[in-house]
């Protein structure tokens, strides 16, 4: 017994939860993320934490290297290699429009220039079989130019390989076998096993183009883990919300690309769990965004692939529904019209009340005129806030409105709130569920301050501001478990598939997966598997994944995909014919996952801070003001309140009460 | 409308009703059977008021762009707004009534709250087979009975119930029936979110607030829409260009253009183009209006969305008669080739007006290929449809992309080699971007690209490639990209040259090699920096020979930029 220890590495902050298992209590930390080397903040954080490091039994973190790399456009320079003829599938990127009216559309930005894409000869055909073999002399001139210009890292994306990864595989044999172990080869298929090569191709460069530097800070992590004393695995969290080793990460690192993004998911997970609530949506509301993920039957959406800056990503994901509202959203005005949004002040000028040259008023001004917030609220970076400054912002657009300033103030976030709770009809009924059925659980520096608002418009019932939202990810991971996800591609008429041949591919991804799991040192008994089927109606693209089990009949797949659908869109079609795209294991290892609360302050302190006149509704309203670190375990407040802590501000309007469960989260329900 | 309205009320409810009709375009899209609809957007939705007013449309094919609304008004004057019935569907595709060809279904329902009609949803979307003498749609058709049936208003639904006996005559007349009932059942369902969510915000506000909203909200979009087009200087602009032919051996088409800017008020009149042809690149007058609208939303506030205060500065004219304004029994099935060209046309007229809003030609149609036949490996029937990405138009400051789909094509995406293949029995081993198509200019249009079919089944072929006669031309001296071209080898050694061509045969072991246009130049060649003329070599959108005959930039064996050289033949000029 020992600790265990979950880091989360965001872009300001570098957030710890520690669960010691001898003492049953759990911890938190927060250090300055140190920018150049991530793995710096760490060790920082974990010397003012851990007095043992031999003690350490579990180390899970989510970063943001990978992504941070990609975002800045700061990676490595890959040089991509396709099957001669086809090599312009990169570059012509489908030819698709994301947006059709503008007629100097631009096309997203490829990581790799027409130039670095590279062709050599060989070609299978569609069932693998090989049409033209690999000529090993094409590597040549390729292996020079490599040399010639330094390059660190190399995609290989050859068609068909996802049937057949035979010429990939010779590949990077070549490649090693010249260039040694320096130059990172990757190859589509261990990607992605899945057509479409444009797609496979923007993967495969993705991993090529964080893979050095990743590589860089985990060796660079696990030395100074090993220097500290600590001899624990380290675990990194994953996109598709499972952990894996670092170990592994290493071979496929774009699977942790967005490792942090996913944590406010991974955080209601562990709630879900914690709290018996299957169903769950998750609300995150910080400066500039509204993040929404939804827990349904205690496991998160993940889809099987996405789009990052408009280049496709074929792995899964948790899904995040991302809207332009957050505390920095603009009020300004078009045509004697009030609008709000999604133009935001970002960081700089930031919000009028920042103090740093903003005159708009924005939505986090609004909260502060109407003493939702307090100027001591530590938003931005610590700062006092600027009440006058907020007013007079409020005031220019109010005027020009002849509205009364807190009209204009409570407007503006009537229509922030609206728009937040359409974009959640919207994620709600795409996957069929009725918002009144489930709880909200909201984090993020404003999430918890509108929260209740939302809830109001959508008929939810409860909302939960969890304990400690600003570790609320790194909390999630701590009770996360190893996760591989494996696919076969499987084009097949559902009148030409039987049991047999569902079975022969299970049996195979099967042995695979428990091998993947078995490196990640996890026994046998704790391996478990998920098995799930791409179907759709012959002539769709778009395919809706449904679990199958054994034994596989293919009359009840077919019953399940029709009431699968029917769920998702409203209507389906039973008796039209079925085909299957892909068959997909997901290969879990059971990781100790006991949940442990928090300690709340016993020292009897009086979690009343205060009053505040708080505007209601157009009414100014005597409002008490809570101090969260001191709110006992199961006790109860009515609004209307405020609830100060370090990350976060909860308000509670009346006609709402609150409860501190067990946990030490805030439970919000309607009064009757 | 007297009740008094504040502007947050007002706010949110114009952020519900673009809220709708984002849903409803989801709910159609994710669940639509074709591809057609899926990825080529070729479908719109609307909620409209109890006048066919659009409260919120989403952004689906462009060209769709504002028709919604008459399908309803139509009805109405046919049988008055006391023919709908709560739980009706009604289903239509006339050409002359719709705009479009007969794959163009429009579906809409009647909406009801508290006993009383509110409004409508309405959707339209590309079928992919609705009979007619050709599998997809025939590209020689000389009159609208070879294209499929007539369909005016019908019902589908009667009180919230299929109407199974119609919806079997429709079945049983689409070769592909299923695809056809799955993506009616895809607009209903569409339908269906709308009437949900309006009635969920009528619920909340009121009848009477909802409606003191509309009127505002369509002040507003007025006002904006005023401001916009004042600021275009008035003058007369105009324009003119050429479809090849009709797809029945016609000489080229002529469409002209005049733009009227005048104050707050803007005419397009299509005078001069030509009277309606005998194949089928005709249109009815309601989707002559959408595609000016189209164009006139692409420099005129594009990102605001559409609602019914939208487009009331825009003053549309066409002759009764013409391609734009066609009569039965025109045919109707290509009416998209004259309406992309319309818009490259509406954009060149008003580049001198606005040369940093406006963009260089681009290569302009959908460049189609059908290849059908049966599949040798299930002997099952198949049939491969695909639009082709070309060039677009370079613009002030910007290269035309390369390899982009067309303007009235949505956000179609190419079919992988990968799925092609596997689905259909035939190979692409060559499919990349054709040096030197872009149209050179101080900012390149961009390049087009080839796509080679192996057929590796007897089957046959359609082809429908256009802008050969005025290929994307180019601004302020920019020259013009290179036009299309498709090329048949046939086993027998035989190579032929064709740009369009109905259900032509073809034997096993055929290849088709497709290629598209470049999009045009935008400013003088000359002035383009030579840094970004060697950057073109180095990416191959440009060839060295290229560099040195279209832009007067010579590069040196080492790549680099031989100065001295470049000089003495830029000053030749």
């Amino acid at each position: 017994m020992g600790y265990r220890i979950a880091v989360d590495i965001g872009g300001t902050f570098t957030d710890f939860v520690l669960a010691d298992t001898d003492s049953r209590t759990t911890t938190t930390g927060k250090v300055l993320t140190t920018p150049g080397n991530a793995a710096q903040g760490v060790m920082t954080g974990l010397q003012q934490m851990v007095s043992d490091p031999s003690s350490v039994d579990f180390f899970v973190h989510g970063t943001t290297v990978g992504l941070n790399a990609f975002l800045e456009r700061k990676g490595a320079r890959v040089l991509l290699i396709m099957t001669a003829g086809v090599r312009d599938a990169y570059s012509i990127a489908r030819g698709d429009r994301k947006t059709l009216y503008q007629v100097q559309y631009r096309k997203p930005e490829r990581l790799v220039p027409r130039r670095d894409v590279l062709e050599v000869r060989e070609r299978l055909r569609y069932d693998g079989s090989v049409l033209e073999p690999l000529h090993e002399e094409d590597f040549e001139p390729i292996i020079q130019k490599i040399c010639a210009e330094g390059i660190q890292s190399v995609a290989i994306c050859f068609i068909h390989a996802y049937v057949n990864p035979a010429h990939e595989l010779r590949a990077r044999e070549i490649l090693n076998a010249a260039l040694g172990k320096d130059v990172s080869v990757t190859l589509s298929h261990e990607v992605s096993r899945e057509w479409r090569e444009y797609e496979r191709a923007s993967s495969a460069v993705m991993n090529a183009y964080i893979a050095p530097i990743v590589e860089r800070y985990l060796s660079s992590l696990e030395q100074e883990l090993a220097n500290f004393g600590t001899d624990a695995p380290v675990h990194v969290m994953q996109s598709s919300g499972g952990v894996i080793r670092a170990k592994t990460a290493r071979e496929i690192p774009v699977q942790t690309l967005l490792s942090g993004p996913v944590g406010g998911a991974i955080g209601g997970v562990a709630l879900s769990k914690a709290t018996g609530r299957p169903n769950l949506l998750c609300v995150d509301m910080g400066g500039t965004s509204f993040d929404m993920s939804l827990i349904i039957d205690g496991k998160p959406g993940v889809s099987n692939e996405t789009e990052q800056q408009g280049l496709p990503l074929l792995l899964p994901l948790v899904e995040i529904h991302t809207i332009g509202a957050g505390g920095g959203s603009l009020g300004w005005l078009e045509a004697g019209a009030l609008r709000v949004g999604p133009q935001s002040a970002g960081a700089v000028p930031g919000p009028a009340c920042y103090g740093r040259g903003g005159t708009q008023p924005t939505v986090t001004d609004a909260n502060l005129f109407l003493g939702r917030i307090g100027t001591d609220a530590r938003l931005g970076g610590w700062m006092q806030l600027d009440y006058d400054a907020a007013e007079k912002a409020i005031h220019s657009v109010a005027s020009q409105l002849n509205l009364s300033d807190v009209d204009l103030a409570e407007g503006m976030l009537s229509i922030i709130n609206a728009k937040m709770a359409d974009a959640i009809r919207t994620i709600t009924i795409q996957v069929g569920i009725d918002p009144r059925d489930i709880s909200m659980v909201a984090f993020g520096g404003a999430g918890s301050m509108h929260a209740v608002w939302l809830a109001r418009e959508l008929g939810i019932k409860e909302v939960i501001a969890p304990w400690s939202p600003g570790t609320f990810s790194a909390w999630g991971m701590l009770q996360t478990d190893i996760r591989r996800d494996l696919t076969s591609n499987f084009f097949h008429r559902a009148v030409d598939t039987t049991p047999e041949m569902i079975s022969e591919i299970f049996d195979r991804l099967v042995t695979e997966g428990q091998a993947l799991i078995r490196e990640e040192e996890v026994p046998d008994e704790d391996i478990y598997f998920a098995m799930s089927a791409d179907i759709r109606y012959i002539g769709q693209e778009y395919v809706v994944t449904i679990p199958i089990n054994r034994p596989f009949d293919i009359a009840t797949i077919d019953a399940d995909f029709h009431a699968a659908y029917k769920v998702r869109y409203g209507h389906s079609t039973p008796g039209a014919p079925l085909e299957f795209v892909n068959l997909r294991l997901t290969a879990f290892g059971r990781l100790e996952s006991e949940v442990m609360g928090f300690q709340p302050r016993t020292d009897g302190a009086n979690p009343v801070k205060g009053t505040r006149d708080v505007y209601f509704d157009g009414v100014k309203m005597s409002t008490t003001i809570l101090d969260r670190d001191a709110m006992p375990i199961d006790t109860y407040y009515e609004g209307p309140l405020v609830v100060d802590e370090s990350s976060a501000t909860t308000v509670v309007p009346q006609g709402y009460s609150v409860h501190v469960d067990p946990l030490g989260n805030l439970i919000i329900t309607r009064k009757d | 409308m007297s009740t008094k309205i504040d502007p947050v009320t007002t706010e949110i409810i114009r952020n519900a009703f673009i809220s709708i009709a984002q849903d409803m375009n989801a709910t159609l899209i994710r669940s639509a059977y074709s591809p057609i609809i899926y990825e080529g957007k070729d479908c719109s939705v609307a909620l409209l008021d109890n006048h066919g007013n659009v409260l919120g449309q989403s952004l689906g094919l462009p060209l769709f762009l504002g028709n919604l609304q008459v399908c309803v008004q139509l009805t109405a004057e046919l049988y008055g707004w006391d023919y709908f019935r709560p739980g009706d569907v009604f289903y239509m595709n006339d050409s002359y009534m719709t705009g479009t060809h007969l794959n163009d279904a429009t579906v809409f329902a009647p909406i009801y709250w508290k006993e009383q009609l509110v409004g409508f949803s309405a959707s339209r979307a590309h079928w992919l087979d609705v009979g007619g003498k050709d599998a997809g749609g025939p590209m020689d058709s000389s009159d609208i009975y070879q294209e499929g049936m007539r369909w005016p208003p019908t019902r589908i639904y009667e009180n919230n119930k299929p109407r199974e006996d119609i919806i079997e005559v429709l079945r049983r007349n689409g070769r592909f029936g299923f695809l056809l009932v799955g993506d009616m059942n895809a607009q209903v369902a569409a339908g269906r979110t709308g009437e949900t969510r309006y009635r969920g915000i009528l619920d909340r506000f009121g009848y009477d607030t909802v409606m003191a909203a509309r009127d505002e909200i369509f002040r507003q979009s007025e006002v904006l829409e005023r401001e916009a087009v004042s600021a275009i200087p008035d003058g007369v602009y105009q324009a003119e260009g050429f479809v090849d032919n009709d797809g029945l051996g016609s000489p080229p088409i002529p469409v002209k253009m005049k733009v009227t800017v005048a104050g707050e008020q803007m005419t397009i009149d299509l005078t001069g183009s030509s009277p309606q042809t005998r194949g089928p690149v005709n249109c009815g007058f309601a989707q002559t209006i959408s595609a000016a609208r189209v164009a006139f939303k692409l420099l005129v506030n594009p990102l605001r969305p559409v609602d019914g205060g939208t487009f009331k500065t825009l003053t549309i004219e066409a002759p009764e008669g013409s391609i734009f304004r066609a009569q039965e029994p025109a045919a109707c099935q290509w009416y998209f080739t004259p309406l992309g060209l319309l818009i490259d046309l509406f954009v060149t007229a008003l580049a001198p007006a606005m040369p940093d809003k406006a963009a260089s030609a681009h290569y302009g149609d959908s460049m189609v290929i059908f290849i059908g036949g049966v599949d040798p490996r299930n002997k099952l029937p198949f049939l491969a449809v695909e639009p082709t990405p070309g060039g677009w138009g370079g613009y002030k400051n910007g290269d035309g992309q390369d390899a982009l789909i067309n303007n009235v094509n949505g956000a179609f995406k190419d079919l992988p080699v990968e799925v092609y293949e596997s689905k259909f029995p035939v190979m692409l081993k060559n499919y990349g971007i054709r040096a030197d198509s872009g149209g050179p200019g101080e900012f390149r249009g961009g390049c087009g690209l080839y796509r080679e079919y192996s057929v590796e089944a007897d089957a046959y072929t359609s082809l429908w490639f256009d802008r050969s006669v005025t290929p994307a031309w180019g601004l302020f001296g920019g020259k013009s990209g290179v036009g299309p071209d498709v090329a048949l080898y046939t086993p027998d050694g035989k190579e032929a040259h064709i740009l369009k061509v109905n259900a032509k045969p073809i034997p096993n072991g055929t290849v088709i090699r497709t290629h598209t246009g470049g999009g045009g130049g935008y400013g003088d060649p000359f002035k383009r920096d030579p840094a970004r003329v060697r950057a073109d070599v180095l990416d191959g959108y440009v060839t060295v020979q290229g560099a040195k005959e279209q832009y007067g930039v010579v590069i040196k064996d080492d790549m680099s930029v031989d100065e001295a050289t470049t000089a003495k033949l830029r000053a030749k000029e």
